[in-house]
């Protein structure tokens, strides 16, 4: 554990010691906010319609129709930010040949793994963390219910988890970071938008595309929900990926 | 402490290590020569763990380095051929990220940390970034990194490798003082580091191991017959025909002309010391002898002569 621990320090460190960690924090933020201040002024709209009897609904939830649809929208930020946060993780020690210090120590494969992806994660969690503001806001100034927006963090960790656990295993098949980077992205939008047919199939495609979308499984978070469903899909989405990321790591070794 | 038996590696249907067997006593440091592509690299990562053989196996301290690699690693320091460095820590945060995974005990971190420092000589550069050091100092951190965590047996893939004249020298005094409670496997391509630092050499070529022997031995056993440097104030012509008929003396040529000056290599039997009769054929003569001295084989030459032999016969002498 405590191997994981300090390989999971050093990623985070080698992310806040070069500008990556502040470019990606920094920008997200920004994007995000964006994407709040627009969905606000439509909810203000909304409310004002419905206060005023325009023949909308009585009231609107601050949770469907505002936090909902954020965060779904919001992962479109993680779809072009996340592969820049894993594209460097093997590639870079590749390149510069610290991966022969991390494979001649005495460290197992899953520890270094798990340290590397403990340490993008965190990274992760600290860009998901700045937008506990404009929560804040919402909770200073309105009353949303505060079980829903818990369960889409949920939902988002754990979906930035698949991300990045995907662009981990890309990292480690590469030398080159802009192939990993490129490769990661194109799986990610992949499975974002593999459901975007699922309408022109037949009920058994649907399904299955249905169920591959990365997406689609985090509506029920907005919502409040947590479906096994859901945490079975990205649960075993991230320990698949980790698993084919320790057996990429230990056939470079035999590969040479 | 070190163990190599029949070790094969191959990539795809290129054999990088072909049947490489040695052995290093415990406090030994040996050295590991051969050309660019020989497989000293290859051989060496596979002994720290790096990468599985194809055939044969590693012992590094009692460990085979596949069946138990933890507790195998754990003994090994290891000095690759470019240092392992991260860019943008700096020294110190480097070191102490190398003492975490190799296992030093938090309570001895610093301790650890700070004479290894002071050892390398890289204390006053503790807070700069890797990235930002010169090549001497990379290498030494590098060195560092090898030694943090006291192991048993170093492997060091061309420490002196871009050091300058002065760092060159304290890096070998440094690793002559670590061989007594070390065991010292260093590769390098440079012949008079290895006579100056180790005990044993290993000659590889091709991936097959062609010498395993001392320095001295190695220079001696090569040599078929002696040979002498004579500069003699004559005409060549007469000189030569003058010096060949010394008894003892089978070849003679002219390797220099210089004026009225001439400089001869003279092979004689090897075993007969042929001075004596050469310097008095001379003197007698009437000629200034201007020089005269056995030219020893120097490793370079063994070097030579055993890495371009073709057909080189694999041979394992004097364990």
């Amino acid at each position: 554990m405590s191997n994981i621990l300090a390989i999971a320090h050093k990623e985070l460190k080698a992310y806040f010691a070069s500008p990556i960690a502040y470019i990606v924090i920094g920008f997200s933020s920004i994007l995000f906010g964006w994407f709040f201040v627009n969905l606000l002024y439509y909810f203000n709209r909304l409310s004002l319609q419905a206060g005023a009897g325009m023949g909308g609904p009585e009231a609107v939830s601050v949770n469907d129709m505002l936090i909902g649809p954020l965060f779904l929208n919001v992962t479109v930020i993680l779809l072009f930010t996340l592969p820049l946060v894993t594209m460097r993780i093997y590639s870079e020690e590749k390149r510069s040949g610290t991966i022969e210090l991390l494979l001649t120590s005495p460290l197992t494969d899953v520890q270094i793994v798990l340290g590397k992806f403990l340490g993008a994660f965190v990274l992760y969690a600290t860009m998901l963390a700045v937008t506990l503001v404009h929560m804040g806001f919402l909770f200073a100034f309105g009353n949303p219910e505060w079980r829903p927006v818990a369960t889409s963090y949920l939902g988002m960790l754990l979906m930035g988890g698949c991300f990045l656990s995907l662009g981990l295993f890309v990292s480690s098949l590469t030398k080159n970071q802009i192939v990993a980077g490129m490769v990661t992205f194109a799986i990610f939008l992949m499975f974002w938008v593999i459901n975007w047919i699922a309408t022109f199939t037949g009920p058994t495609m649907q399904a299955v595309l249905n169920y591959l979308s990365i997406t689609e499984h985090l509506n029920d978070f907005t919502k409040g929900v947590i479906d096994t469903k859901h945490l079975v899909y990205y649960v075993s989405f991230i320990v698949f990926s980790l698993f084919l990321t320790v057996r990429s790591v230990d056939s470079e070794r035999w590969r040479g | 402490m070190i163990e190599v038996q029949h070790l094969t590696k191959r990539y795809g249907p290129f054999t990088a290590v072909d049947d490489v067997s040695f052995k290093v006593e415990p406090g030994e440091i040996l050295g590991f020569l051969g050309p660019n592509g020989a497989g000293k690299t290859t051989t060496m990562r596979v002994l720290t763990g790096y990468m599985p053989p194809t055939g044969g196996k590693a012992i590094v301290a009692g460990f085979d380095v596949f069946e138990q690699p933890i507790e195998a690693k754990r003994r090994i320091g290891y000095l690759p051929e470019t240092p392992p460095l991260y860019p943008d820590m700096t020294v110190r945060d480097y070191l102490t990220f190398v003492a975490k995974i190799k296992g030093v005990p938090r309570a001895d971190r610093k301790a650890r940390l700070d004479s290894v420092m002071e050892r390398t000589r890289i204390s006053d550069m503790a807070t700069r970034h890797c990235g930002k050091l010169s090549k001497g100092y990379r290498q030494r951190v590098g060195l560092a990194q090898a030694i943090l965590h006291n192991p048993d047996v170093l492997v060091l893939d061309e420490p002196t490798a871009g050091l300058d004249p002065k760092q060159i020298i304290q890096t070998r005094e440094l690793i002559k003082e670590l061989a007594g409670s070390h065991t010292i496997i260093l590769s390098t391509h440079i012949l008079p580091e290895v006579s100056q630092t180790c005990q044993r050499v290993v000659i590889i070529n091709k991936g097959k191991v062609v010498a395993v022997d001392t320095p001295d031995n190695l220079t001696a056993r090569i040599r078929g017959s002696e040979t002498m440097y004579v500069q003699v104030d004559a005409s060549g012509a007469d000189a030569q025909g003058a010096l060949s008929q010394v008894p003892g003396v089978r070849q003679i040529a002219v390797t220099e002309t210089r004026g009225s000056v001439t400089g001869f290599e003279i092979d004689s039997e090897p075993g007969r010391d042929v001075r004596r009769e050469l310097a008095s054929a001379i003197v007698t003569r009437g000629w200034g002898l201007l020089e005269l001295r056995p030219m020893r084989m120097s490793l370079e030459d063994v070097f030579l002569q055993l890495t371009t032999q073709d057909a080189a016969e694999p041979e394992v002498a004097h364990e």
